[in-house]
């Protein structure tokens, strides 16, 4: 796993993420800029009607595509860890939904928008603590049961049981919560929005971002400042010598799955609260987009996936924008294609031998 | 060595014959079965369920008999097209071979959707095998160089419900003429019924001077609807028409719609939504809610006739809940292959593969006029219903208990 942490001769960790954050505010402003041009241009929008428009959508875009992050993290720190495509992912981010779905609406029972402030942060922080815990351990308990007796097996066989427990999971739900959607509480009130240059942003998007980036940051700093953080990179780098210098690698992995499945399962919450409905096989799409998003940005890397995540996110929004929703998919897959042709790595992948 | 090659010839043997529809067979069954392919998983179900209860509810008023034969439709006649979770044309395509091969069928009513019955039409039509579908309603199936593609023999194909060329239209001119409103925002989600009906939908709208701000696609599993939808709203819209099912989206559409603000403009669909009440699991309604409350919804068949009042009560009595979408329709599909039934064993049929023939004959008669639970009927030779009449539905929050429920409005006679 490369954590991006830290490399020598660059000792001022502060000045670096503000470095990284200016990049991400300049590529978002860009993206702001192009989809305005771009919707006066080809979606016959004025000029002014187009720039309220093209900042409603990125911060549609910023939204969904820290949902793909958020899942995209497993994903990457898994493959990071133990080279395992944990195909169970996305499901594990289901059962994320559904575990909110199950606390707000189920053990709460508030199934419709809740404009008493105190009451809605605890609704959210009460589902995100009943949710992240339970799917963390869940996904560390799969680890243990699953692939641990698997570890050294040839490559394809914890493959191939990642496929299965991914059906498994998905069978699960089918069979707890029926094949059709089921409705997701959407607690926050639809008229809290905040008026910004003629656009309405609503506050439940200014809170998706801002949850995703506390988890993010949190998580970097975990992975480069902690023991277990750099007990976790050293595993990642070379397992047989971190042993050999006193790490414990089955706790170590063990722990990389529940903080893949604690980051899953928060984009699950925040899932059901913007789109009001979960089902059995949501896991499939979105693990599908998260995975491509891990492989965009370099799998194994954890910037990489972040980045990856918004990426997916962008585009998509991009061509629904437009108006060509049905070719989002499309030209997902096709900048992904580009990407791997130019850059087999992608963006931040580093060469890292037969680990790339 | 020996016995191996024995039977290696005799289960060829069978497949022979099975692969032959059972046309190996020189006896005559007289207990034979009405085959039935509808997605019971997901979101489709709340549709497929009165649709077997009318099939069931027919037979059994036809006492499970004509003349010396008895007609039964038991689970195992039951097919789902919807074994992964929603409607599938693969698996359509997998149960109507294994209908067609079995010489106990005589018909198959299904299936709902038009996707799934692209895929069947081409292998119950090369059987030979009489099928009524009470809810297909894609053009393409019946009309055309495309309908004519997927026919390899005679037609053995009928449908109950009247084509998109009927429903679609109908709701464009519900839109201007009673609702009002002169511009509207398309959105289909890519399959063969949805992206069919908003595209004869559309060419109405524009005929009759609407505008269409934008027609867009997305398919079943799309993510964000809400980026979707926040498009639409900038284009301002008077009203939306969804092309669709709910299974493919069409309560997650409606949700962004009201979550980006365009709840209060008409949100109107087709036949897809409407599938039950506030109260019928998985259903357009359940899923939407109170947010429902501009929704409207059209069904390609009389909203009101002759009959309806004694088939609302019969059906109630014999499942305790109100008939919902197309049970009408599942009722008169299963009268039309009764009724084949009868005049194909007049015919005085010497085996099934003869008796099989003769139902697809007489069923698909242009000559005969049914008189079935939703009015006298007739087919022409595409297997089109006479019935031209599409009927809109309007939300009611107070219907099923408070749970919302659609109420009849008017119904539109394309044939007046």
């Amino acid at each position: 796993m490369t954590a991006t942490a830290s490399p020598a001769g660059q000792p001022n960790p502060l000045a670096r993420g503000l470095r990284m954050a200016a990049v991400a505010v300049v590529a978002v402003v860009a993206y702001l800029i192009v989809l305005w041009v771009a919707l006066f241009a080809f979606g016959g929008r004025t000029v002014e009607t187009a720039f309220p428009e093209a900042l409603q959508q990125t911060v549609n875009a910023l939204s969904i595509g820290a949902i793909y992050a958020l899942i995209a993290l497993g994903y990457t720190m898994v493959y990071g860890i133990i080279e395992l495509i944990n195909f169970a992912h996305g499901d594990i981010f289901m059962l994320g939904a559904f575990m909110s779905v199950v606390f707000i609406g189920g053990i709460t029972g508030h199934n419709e928008a809740v404009t008493n402030v105190p009451l809605l942060i605890m609704l959210v922080l009460g589902a995100l603590l009943f949710s992240m815990p339970i799917i963390g351990l869940l996904n560390a308990a799969i680890e243990r049961t699953v692939y641990r007796p698997l570890r050294h097996a040839p490559r394809l066989a914890p493959l191939i049981t990642a496929v299965g427990v991914s059906f498994i999971l998905q069978n699960l739900a089918l069979i707890v919560a029926g094949s059709g959607d089921r409705k997701a509480p959407q607690i926050f009130p639809l008229d809290w929005q905040i008026p910004i240059g003629g656009a309405q942003i609503s506050i439940l998007s200014i809170f998706i971002f801002a949850l995703a980036m506390v988890l993010m940051i949190s998580l970097q700093a975990f992975v480069s400042r902690t023991r277990l953080g750099r007990a976790m990179r050293a595993t990642a780098q070379d397992q047989e010598a971190a042993a050999l210098m006193g790490v414990d690698a089955n706790q170590t992995i063990a722990l990389t799955f529940m903080i893949g499945g604690v980051l899953a399962a928060a984009a699950g919450v925040v899932w059901g609260l913007r789109f009001g409905f979960v089902r059995f096989d949501l896991g499939f799409n979105s693990g599908l987009k998260a995975f491509t998003a891990a492989v965009l940005g370099g799998i194994g890397n954890i910037t990489g996936a972040v980045i990856g995540g918004f990426v997916i996110g962008f585009i998509e929004n991009f061509s629904a924008a437009l108006g060509y929703s049905r070719w989002s998919e499309f030209l997902v897959f096709v900048i992904l294609t580009l990407v791997l042709i130019f850059k087999p790595t992608g963006i931040l992948g580093q060469a890292t031998g037969d680990r790339a | 060595m020996k016995l191996t090659k024995v039977s290696v010839i005799a289960t060829s043997a069978i497949l022979v014959f099975a692969a032959c529809g059972g046309g190996g067979s020189a006896s005559l069954n007289k207990n034979i079965q009405i085959a039935v392919d509808l997605p019971f998983q997901g979101s489709d179900k709340a549709a497929s369920d009165p649709i077997l209860n009318g099939i069931r509810l027919a037979v059994k008023q036809a006492g499970g008999k004509v003349g010396d034969f008895t007609i039964t439709v038991p689970n195992s006649a039951v097919y789902d097209n919807a074994l992964n979770g929603a409607h599938d044309p693969q698996t359509g395509a997998n149960n109507m071979t294994k209908i067609v091969g079995d010489p106990n069928y005589v018909a198959v009513v299904g299936p709902l959707n038009s996707g799934v019955a692209k895929a069947e039409i081409p292998i119950s039509n090369a059987a030979g095998l009489l099928q009524c579908s009470p809810a297909n309603t894609n053009t393409d199936l019946t009309v055309g160089a495309k309908a004519a593609a997927l026919r390899t023999k005679p037609n053995n194909y009928i449908r109950v419900v009247t084509n998109d060329a009927i429903q679609g239209p109908a709701a464009a001119a519900y839109i201007i003429t009673t609702l009002g409103k002169k511009s509207v925002y398309i959105i289909d989600d890519t399959e063969t019924f949805g992206k069919g009906i908003a595209d004869s939908f559309e060419a109405e709208f524009v005929k009759r001077g609407g505008t269409v701000v934008k027609h867009d696609a997305a398919p079943k599993t799309t993510q964000d609807y809400v980026s979707i939808m926040t498009a639409a709203k900038a284009l301002n819209p008077e009203s939306i028409y969804f092309g669709g099912v709910t299974a493919s989206g069409g309560a997650r559409i409606l949700l962004a719609a009201v979550q980006v603000g365009l709840g209060d403009i008409p949100y109107v669909g087709p036949d897809g939504i409407n599938d039950g009440s506030g109260e019928t699991k998985d259903s357009f309604l359940n899923l939407a809610g109170d947010k429902a409350k501009n929704s409207f919804s059209t069904l390609a068949g009389p909203g009101t006739f002759e009959g309806k009042d004694k088939f609302d009560t019969d059906y109630k009595a014999e499942y305790g809940i109100d008939s919902t979408g197309y049970a009408g329709q599942g009722f008169a599909c299963t009268q039309v292959v009764l009724d084949a039934i009868k005049r194909a064993i007049a015919t005085n049929p010497k085996t099934d593969a003869e008796l099989r023939e003769a139902i697809r004959v007489a069923g698909t008669d242009t000559s005969v006029e049914y008189t079935l639970d939703v009015g006298k009927v007739k087919f022409d030779a595409n297997g089109d219903t006479s019935q031209l009449i599409v009927s809109i539905y309007s939300f009611d929050p107070a219907g099923a208990n408070g749970k919302g429920d659609w109420k009849y409005e008017t119904q539109i006679d394309a044939a007046k």
